[in-house]
């Protein structure tokens, strides 16, 4: 008995040890209640150093909280208990948000740094105006490939998918919506058709996509190309630019027929505590030389047109990461179907997943 | 039967699958390339990168107070429940209180998560370190009346009647007989719990908020953009220091066998 107890005893002692050294080393960074912000991201999604900068600004302490997933965000979000006051959701997140009141409406006159926003990229379809948001990072959907391993052939649109060359060659995302798309873009319908019969054509079409498929995976589809384990992968932007980060050798290519275009916003949802620091930050984060160091960072393509100036000029230029009005004109953002369209839509990308080779 | 080759071959290609993969881990801790493939150069790199990190360190060590909560409180309470449990005289009505109490353990981690952050909801509770540790002890409580159970149905009555009729009081009789007997299996229902607390992702997900985050969350969140060399430094470090405590407590346990066995009659 005297054991056990001695035991207890002991593992209560370390714990509330570890309580303390926790509150202490808060504290030290002068983290105590009221004057905090608590922003829930993406994971490693903004650079440090910029939340270390806002502090020392605004005297604010940042709690930086993260999620992998929409899905998992929206059901944080929506059953409260907890006190986000900026969130990141993606753009059909922020319809879904909407939808159910989860958004507060925005003070534009907080954020003036909102002028720096390329226009293109304002009054998008998911939030008419900006009343709830405004873009973080954009890019679009597209194919990746290593022309070293197709013996020098290079890809340009979805089309050339297709090709007899590629035998087992091509490694799908596995989303329903990308997948069909490519079908639908490739047949010239738009990404939001909701004709079953240009549905049923595209699945159709995709059928003999298959033959040249090798995987259809998740995350994992950054190290497997660049690990050379397939030539050809069809990501979005933001991965394309870490794959060719690890391996120059790859290229990225938006596809000749259009594809589609994302969105990574900020928003206040109604969770909110403090929500003028909430502006705070996103003015913060607007400023083009901050826009700048964090898009360095990060490495996806920024909507701040004033941050382009203090970007390297290899990086602006680049035309696939920074394409011209020319292109993003052919890009289309998912649009909202319905519960029932986009239960049509997993059904036809099951039954592509289903077929045997 | 003599101990075969093969059965010596078979042993190792266990262990090697079993501990490839913490090793593959451990290996690309000092890569300086930055990557889980290609080995550039030996560096220390990340692990200095961790004890910089204060947000990490503040994750880790949320992530040990919960565990370690977490399973002395539900050790103490998976204890009286499996007295409670074995003390019901009825056996229909016993095997139900052993039913319900094992639903709990093969019930998924989403589940117990989900229904754990709609009850939250409604009382309106805060998620954060309070929430997060009731549903932790609450996943692990079961756990431990399954190890302690055995050990008390495997205890002799006779031992008690024995106490009670040298005079002990129900509270000699319980610490003094039952509770030194049956200690293997509170020791063993503490470090399942441990263990099941420290590696928990699923339910922890559900009713983790207001910058309160374990270890496992954390991890998983970084998905999207890739893990950095960091994590395997850091879980380098934990399986490290675990072995430790493992080989302590072997350590331990084996010179304490001989005086463990005298306390009982203390």
């Amino acid at each position: 008995m005297k054991k056990v107890v001695q035991m207890f005893v002991a593992v209560f002692l370390v714990a509330f040890i570890f309580v303390y050294v926790t509150a202490r080393i808060n504290s030290l960074q002068g983290y105590s209640g009221a004057n905090t912000l608590t922003i829930y991201n993406w994971g490693d999604y903004v650079d440090p150093d910029l939340i270390t900068a806002f502090e020392e600004e605004t005297g604010l302490k940042v709690i930086y909280q993260t999620f992998e997933s929409n899905e998992a965000m929206l059901t944080k979000i929506a059953h409260g208990g907890t006190s986000f006051d900026v969130v990141v959701p993606s753009d059909y997140a922020i319809n879904k948000m909407r939808e159910q009141g989860l958004l507060l409406p925005l003070d534009h006159e907080l954020i003036p740094n909102l002028e720096h926003i390329d226009p293109r990229f304002l009054n998008l379809s998911f939030d008419e105006g900006n009343k709830y948001s405004i873009p973080y990072f954009w890019g679009t959907l597209g194919i990746i490939y290593n022309s070293e391993m197709l013996g020098g052939k290079e890809l340009e649109s979805w089309e050339d998918l297709w090709d007899d060359s590629l035998r087992n060659q091509i490694i799908l995302v596995d989303s329903a919506r990308e997948v069909i798309g490519i079908g639908l873009d490739s047949l010239g319908y738009s990404l939001n058709d909701t004709d079953p019969d240009h549905l049923r054509e595209a699945h159709d079409k995709l059928k003999e996509l298959i033959p040249n498929v090798k995987a259809i995976v998740g995350d994992e589809l950054k190290m497997l190309l660049a690990n050379e384990e397939a030539a050809i992968g069809v990501v979005w932007s933001g991965d394309a630019a870490l794959i060719i980060e690890e391996n120059p050798k790859l290229n990225y290519v938006i596809p000749a027929e259009g594809s589609n275009v994302w969105f990574d916003n900020i928003v206040i949802p109604t969770t909110a505590t403090n929500i003028e620091g909430a502006h705070m930050f996103i003015n913060f984060v607007l400023d083009p030389e901050n826009a700048a160091i964090n898009t360095e960072y990060v490495g996806y393509s920024t909507p701040n047109r004033a941050a382009l100036e203090y970007l390297p000029e290899e990086i602006v230029s680049d035309e696939r990461f920074y394409p011209g009005p020319e292109i993003t004109d052919q890009l289309e953002l998912y649009e909202n179907l319905g519960k029932r369209m986009l239960a049509y839509y997993n059904e036809l990308f099951l039954e592509f997943k289903m077929h045997r080779k | 039967m003599r101990k075969s080759k093969l059965a010596n071959i078979y042993l190792a290609l266990v262990f090697i699958v079993l501990y490839a993969p913490i090793l593959y881990l451990a290996y690309y801790s000092f890569n300086s390339g930055g990557t889980m493939y290609a080995f550039e150069e030996f560096t220390l790199e990340w692990y200095y990168e961790v004890f910089q990190d204060t947000r990490l360190l503040v994750i880790l060590l949320n992530t040990l107070t919960i565990a370690l909560l977490s399973a002395a409180i539900s050790t103490i309470v998976g204890v009286m429940g499996a007295l409670a449990i074995n003390n019901v005289q009825r056996r229909d009505f016993r095997n139900a209180l052993l039913t319900l109490n094992n639903v709990m353990i093969v019930s998924p981690d989403v589940i117990i998560g989900a229904s754990f952050l709609i009850l939250f909801a409604m009382l309106g509770m805060r998620l954060g370190f309070t929430s997060v540790l009731i549903a932790h002890i609450a996943f692990s409580v079961p756990i431990v009346v399954l190890m302690v159970l055995p050990k008390l149905q495997e205890m002799s009555p006779t031992l008690i009647d024995a106490a009670r009729d040298l005079g002990a009081t129900k509270w000699d009789v319980l610490t003094r007989v039952i509770i030194p007997y049956i200690s293997p299996g509170i020791l063993s229902g503490f470090f399942m719990a441990l263990t099941y607390s420290l590696d928990d992702f699923a339910v922890t997900f559900f009713v983790t908020g207001s910058g309160f985050t374990t270890l496992s969350v954390e991890i998983y969140s970084l998905a999207r953009r890739g893990i950095s060399l960091t994590i395997n430094a850091l879980s380098t470090l934990i399986f490290l220091v675990t072995l430790l405590l493992v080989l302590g407590y072997y350590a331990i346990s084996k010179q304490a066998a001989r005086p463990m066995r005298l306390e009982v009659g203390e």
